[in-house]
């Protein structure tokens, strides 16, 4: 990368489990400084960027992110977030950040009542954000998704009408209101979504797609 | 809800209207009347300590079923109640021989009684609030028969759960004083109060007075006591079951609702039209006073999702 340096901090809590994969990427594929940030603790000196990654915080009990989003490290992201800083959730993060009201809407029980865990189609809506400037707007991509609450939902459609950046394309794994992947917050520096872009990161997992989110935020900061 | 217009003042209590007509505010005051009001004092922290002491007691017998006028305490001193119209007759319920009693009767003061016993007198501040029988209370029209025995059940289930109550404050409940009312629907409250002014109180085992008998026999320590009971009885914890339903909203599609109902239907159960599944929650808590809506806010913050989740809940026991 001709780029600066873009240090990302990766949360993890209990029961998180693709924090592993966050950093290879960042550090081994990107060659990013990167550090985990324990959810207890407090300390994002230096972050650029911060990753809530998927798995299942506090055993998803409850509701998917409904506890974790009382973790100490929270206070601290949504003050990151305030200040502009840039927050990507993915999956399990994506949940934690719409039950902690960072982002719009919710994450319900897939309309298919199973653990879904494989490649979707998506579509990119929008390129013009920090997450997804490598891409194209129409462009299709293919990611995994691996979740059993990935089935988005909001009252009112138009509160995100401007706010989706993926979409689920051709057909819909998990009964999500209008095929929603991906929702960024109005401001355009939280981003969420139900796919892994950490698992489609080299070309030996089958898709290289979700490199180019972790190289879009590089490039953007 | 604000004071509107002071309807009653009394010896230790004014009465207010607010702005609606079913409620009325009580303020308690820290002034003390013995002996038809020969004796008179100020007790500092008396109406706040008898406001809160009420106030759980209230609270415990909503709990336990006991109908009673307390909706929530405003205040320290202040007190949000239903207004009803109170019967003229005071019903004072024994456990063991003290004040009037002992004397009327020439009985030891302690002697423990093989039953509770029920008196009544008659609200009248001419004559001395004078000794009365329930046939004259039928016969004046006090009260009628039914309202009659729902006073004496209600005095006496009360006098049960207060008994153990004040147990659990190592104290003794050796009389107490109600009063009652009813609402426009006809319906019997228990009123008034339920403090050391209207309750004698022992410590436990022993003939220790930590009620108004220390201000009427001068004993001392009277501010004292009121603070002391007040402690005791806000540390006991009321324990309660809320019971919360939460349900997916009725414009999201329940998915588990759905797979049951066909489930439902493959087994011949062919009646049912729509499952909705939901999660119920039990949570045992310890009722402190003026904080019922803590449970809403417990559902709000974090048991439901309000983007997609309905939720309802109640005491249950």
């Amino acid at each position: 990368m001709g780029v600066g340096r873009v240090s990302f901090g990766i949360v993890v809590f209990p029961g998180t489990n693709c924090d592993r994969d966050c950093y290879y990427v960042i550090r081994d594929i990107l060659n990013q400084p990167v550090r985990f940030i324990w959810h207890k603790d407090n300390d994002l000196k230096g972050i650029d960027c911060i990753v809530l990654p998927g798995g299942f915080s506090y055993g998803d009990y409850l509701r998917a992110g409904a506890i974790a989003r009382f973790s100490p490290i929270m206070s601290n992201v949504r003050e990151f977030a305030e200040k502009g800083g840039l927050v990507i959730g993915i999956c399990n993060g994506f949940q934690i950040l719409t039950e902690a009201g960072l982002l719009p809407g919710a994450l319900g029980r897939n309309k298919t009542l199973r653990f879904i865990c494989r490649y979707v189609n998506l579509i990119i809506e929008r390129n013009d954000t920090p997450f997804t400037s490598e891409f194209k707007n129409g462009e299709i991509v293919r990611m995994p998704i691996a979740h059993n609450e990935g089935n988005y939902y909001i009252d009112e459609l138009s509160k995100v009408k401007n706010l989706v950046v993926l979409r689920y394309y051709g057909e819909n794994p998990n009964g999500a209101l209008d095929n929603i992947a991906g929702i960024i917050n109005e401001r355009g520096n939280v981003f969420g979504l139900m796919p892994h872009p950490e698992r489609c990161s080299e070309k030996v997992l089958g898709s290289e797609d979700g490199l180019r989110i972790f190289k879009s935020i590089v490039r953007s900061l | 809800m604000e004071k509107v217009k002071l309807l009653y003042e009394g010896k230790a209590k004014r009465v207010y209207s607010t702005i609606e007509e079913d409620k009325f505010i009580i303020e308690f005051k820290d002034t003390a009347t013995a002996f038809d009001g020969l004796k008179k004092a100020e007790i500092s922290g008396k109406g706040e300590a008898n406001c809160i002491i009420s106030s759980k007691i209230f609270e415990l017998l909503t709990i336990k079923g006991i109908k009673n006028h307390y909706i929530k305490r405003l205040s320290e001193r202040d007190m949000l109640v239903r207004s009803v119209k109170i019967f003229p007759i005071e019903v004072i319920i024994r456990n063991k021989v003290a004040g009037s009693m002992a004397k009327r009767l020439g009985l030891d003061v302690g002697k423990e009684l093989e039953r509770p016993v029920l008196e009544f007198c008659y609200k009248s501040d001419e004559l001395h609030d004078p000794m009365i029988n329930e046939d004259h209370i039928l016969a004046l029209g006090l009260a009628t028969e039914n309202e009659l025995n729902t006073i004496k059940e209600m005095s006496l289930e009360t006098n049960r759960i207060l008994i153990e109550f004040f147990k659990r404050c190592h104290l003794d409940l050796v009389d107490m004083k109600f009063e009652f009312g009813k609402d426009s629907q006809g319906d019997i409250y228990l009123a008034d109060e339920i403090s050391p002014d209207t309750c004698r109180l022992w410590e436990l085992g022993t003939t220790t007075s930590w009620d108004k008998d220390r201000f009427r026999k001068d004993l001392g320590g009277v501010e004292e006591a009121y603070k002391e009971v007040k402690e005791r009885v806000i540390n006991i914890p009321i324990e309660s079951k809320a019971r919360i339903l939460i349900r997916l909203k009725p414009s999201i599609l329940d998915a588990q609702g759905s797979v049951i109902l066909n489930a439902l239907k493959s087994l011949g159960f062919s009646e049912v039209i729509e499952v909705r599944a939901g999660k119920l929650l039990e949570l045992k808590v310890d009722r402190k006073i003026d904080e019922p809506e803590r449970i809403e806010k417990m559902c709000k913050e974090l048991l439901a999702n309000p983007v997609m989740e309905d939720y309802e809940w109640e005491w249950v026991e």
